[in-house]
């Protein structure tokens, strides 16, 4: 027996390329299982959560690099602006005498605003507290849009806050780390912003696709809710993101297919800001904010009636007429001897307040006294 | 006599083996000094393996790079794995190559934001599918490389297509697809220096 007989496998080579192809089949199938285990629909704090390791490391990097071109594109603009500041005056001085006369409007408008809001007692937006922070890195590619920002939760940002800038909406925290965030841009594939039409106040989706123009999807309502140029903002729809902030403007595609042009593709992105908005549930509690108010809690007092020269026959046909129905019978032929002599007893408005609201919301209004109802009987009212 | 004889052929046996061993340790563990021949040069898996997967790296961190740009522009984005995605397999068949490939599918998706697996997996179908065809690849004009290329990079991102309309449900908008594979395609300069370098040269693997 020679040497080797007894090793029936020794001479039996496999092939390389082969034993490569293993492999790479082996890596697929390790690929394939990691990709069907990590699905990106339904983004949640745990999508992005062990990733925060890496971001920090990546986004250190990437400081590092674009702290160099940040310092010259800084020295350039300096230099730019001290060459061509006699030109850029000129060109402001213009645009200071035309928005003077908006300046002016607006706080007029906003003025009246508010009046309206404490007036109806309307439910305004709590403030909401904001991070500036400064884009490192950046992915556009179509497959995956999204950024690094250099602030996370050392400063108390959390998963889901939205990213505007300077110019309107930029997308939302995805991932956080102790200094770094990612932020998934509103033209990811994955992001799914509710939105509404300013004009026309129409609902709809705006969907990512990779581009820089996201699609607007299930628009709601007739056919004329939606025209070129119209303002796209955030509806607060599901409470992710704020009401109100600007998106872009509706543009129709060369597919035909609604389309937004994003405010911020105007410039490119680079200091944004953080809002520190949730979701509703830091909003007031349910029961104030679906409480309706009492008219007389917000409406002025009317002016005090004055009856005169009219005996109890009048109080009769005023308790007799088709058109008012008073609270209480039984109480108004008694009072309205009463309100002749004496000044309608009406109770005073008081602020709204906390207290008053729970207790408005709790119990049923009490009936008004008597002497009201005649009185505002008799004014028509 | 019949004891000594069968102590003697279990000696023989037992030297055959240790001698068997030693030749395996050898082979394993020692140190082989890399064969230098008088007409080619000597390359090693840092040559043609790692220090280009580590230049890969640094070029995707530095277009990662959130530059302002005048204009309006931004940086390129190519996948430059792709790159070796394609010319390892043309270069020399590898166990090392397809697992540094993982690993920087790896480093894509997490770099930039993908789900795992998806860039290793659109990696692995290049890097699988060259080697099948490298027989009919190696040793042709270079415009048959680039042509092959051309492929390769279509079908990278027709798969990323696929991958993600399976992962969102959403197909990712096809012009901005295209911008990326144009993107891509322009790397096929630095396929053709890889090749240049350690296919077409006269070079000895180690």
């Amino acid at each position: 027996m020679s040497y080797g007989d007894n090793q029936p496998f020794e001479n039996l080579k496999l092939p390389l390329t082969w034993g490569v192809m293993i492999i790479v089949a082996g890596v697929c199938v390790v690929g394939a299982l990691m990709f069907l285990g990590d699905k990106r629909g339904g983004l949640d704090a745990a999508s992005y959560g062990n990733r925060g390791g890496f971001d920090g490391v990546a986004a250190k990097s990437n400081n590092l690099l674009s702290t160099p071109a940040h310092v010259v594109g800084d020295g350039a603009n300096w230099l730019d602006d001290y060459f061509f500041a006699a030109d850029e005056n000129r060109i402001l001085k213009k645009k200071v005498a035309e928005l003077e006369k908006y300046r002016d409007s607006y706080i007029q408008a906003k003025e009246l605003n508010r009046r309206y809001e404490v007036l109806l007692n309307l439910r305004t937006e709590p403030a909401v507290d904001t991070v500036t922070a400064r884009s490192v890195s950046v992915s556009r590619g179509p497959f995956n849009n999204n950024r690094l920002i250099d602030a996370g939760a050392s400063k108390k940002i959390r998963f889901g806050n939205p990213v505007i800038n300077e110019h309107g909406l930029v997308g939302r925290i995805v991932g956080v780390s102790p200094d770094v965030s990612r932020v998934l841009m509103v033209t990811d594939v994955v992001s799914r912003i509710p939105v509404m039409v300013a004009r026309s106040d129409a609902r709809a989706m705006m969907v990512g696709d990779g581009g820089g123009f996201p699609r607007l999807e299930f628009v709601r309502g007739g056919k004329d809710v939606l025209k070129k140029g119209d303002q796209i903002l955030t509806s607060g729809d599901g409470g992710i993101f704020p009401r109100g902030l600007p998106v872009g403007e509706a543009r129709r595609g060369v597919d035909g297919v609604w389309r937004v042009d994003l405010y911020t593709n105007r410039a490119p992105i680079d200091i944004v800001k953080v809002l520190k908005f949730e979701d509703f549930s830091q909003l007031p509690r349910a029961d104030e904010v679906l409480r309706t108010p009492l008219v007389t809690d917000v409406l002025p007092p009317p002016p005090p009636v004055k009856i005169t020269g009219i005996g109890s026959s009048a109080s009769a046909s005023s308790a007799a007429a088709p058109g008012v129905t008073p609270v209480n019978n039984g109480a108004s032929s008694s009072a309205s001897s009463s309100s002749q002599q004496a000044p309608v007893n009406r109770p005073k408005p008081r602020p709204v307040t906390n207290a008053a609201a729970s207790s408005s919301a709790s119990n049923p209004a009490p009936p008004p006294p008597p002497a009201e109802t005649s009185a505002s009987a008799a004014s028509g009212g | 006599m019949l004891q000594s004889r069968n102590n003697t052929s279990r000696t023989r046996r037992g030297n055959q083996s240790a001698l068997r061993r030693a030749r395996l340790a050898k082979a394993v563990f020692d140190k082989r000094p890399p064969r230098r021949t008088s007409g080619g040069r000597t390359i090693g898996p840092q040559d043609w393996l790692l220090i280009p997967a580590v230049l890969c790296v640094v070029a995707t961190f530095i277009l990662a790079t959130d530059i302002p740009l005048p204009f309006g522009w931004d940086l390129p984005e190519p996948v430059w794995p792709m790159v070796l995605a394609f010319s390892w397999p043309l270069i020399r068949p590898s166990y090392i190559a397809p697992l540094l490939l993982a690993g920087l599918g790896f480093f894509l998706d997490y770099f930039w934001g993908a789900p795992l697996g998806f860039y290793v997996l659109c990696l692995m179908a290049v890097y699988g599918a060259t080697l099948l065809i490298r027989s009919y690849i190696v040793g042709q004009d270079l415009w048959v490389v680039t042509v092959a290329y051309g492929l390769a990079v279509l079908l990278f991102f027709t798969l990323g297509t696929i991958l993600t309309v399976i992962d969102t449900g959403m197909v990712p908008r096809l012009i901005s697809v295209f911008e990326q594979m144009l993107a891509t395609g322009v790397l096929v300069f630095f396929v053709h220096a890889l090749l240049e370098r350690f296919l077409h040269a006269d070079v000895r693997f180690t």
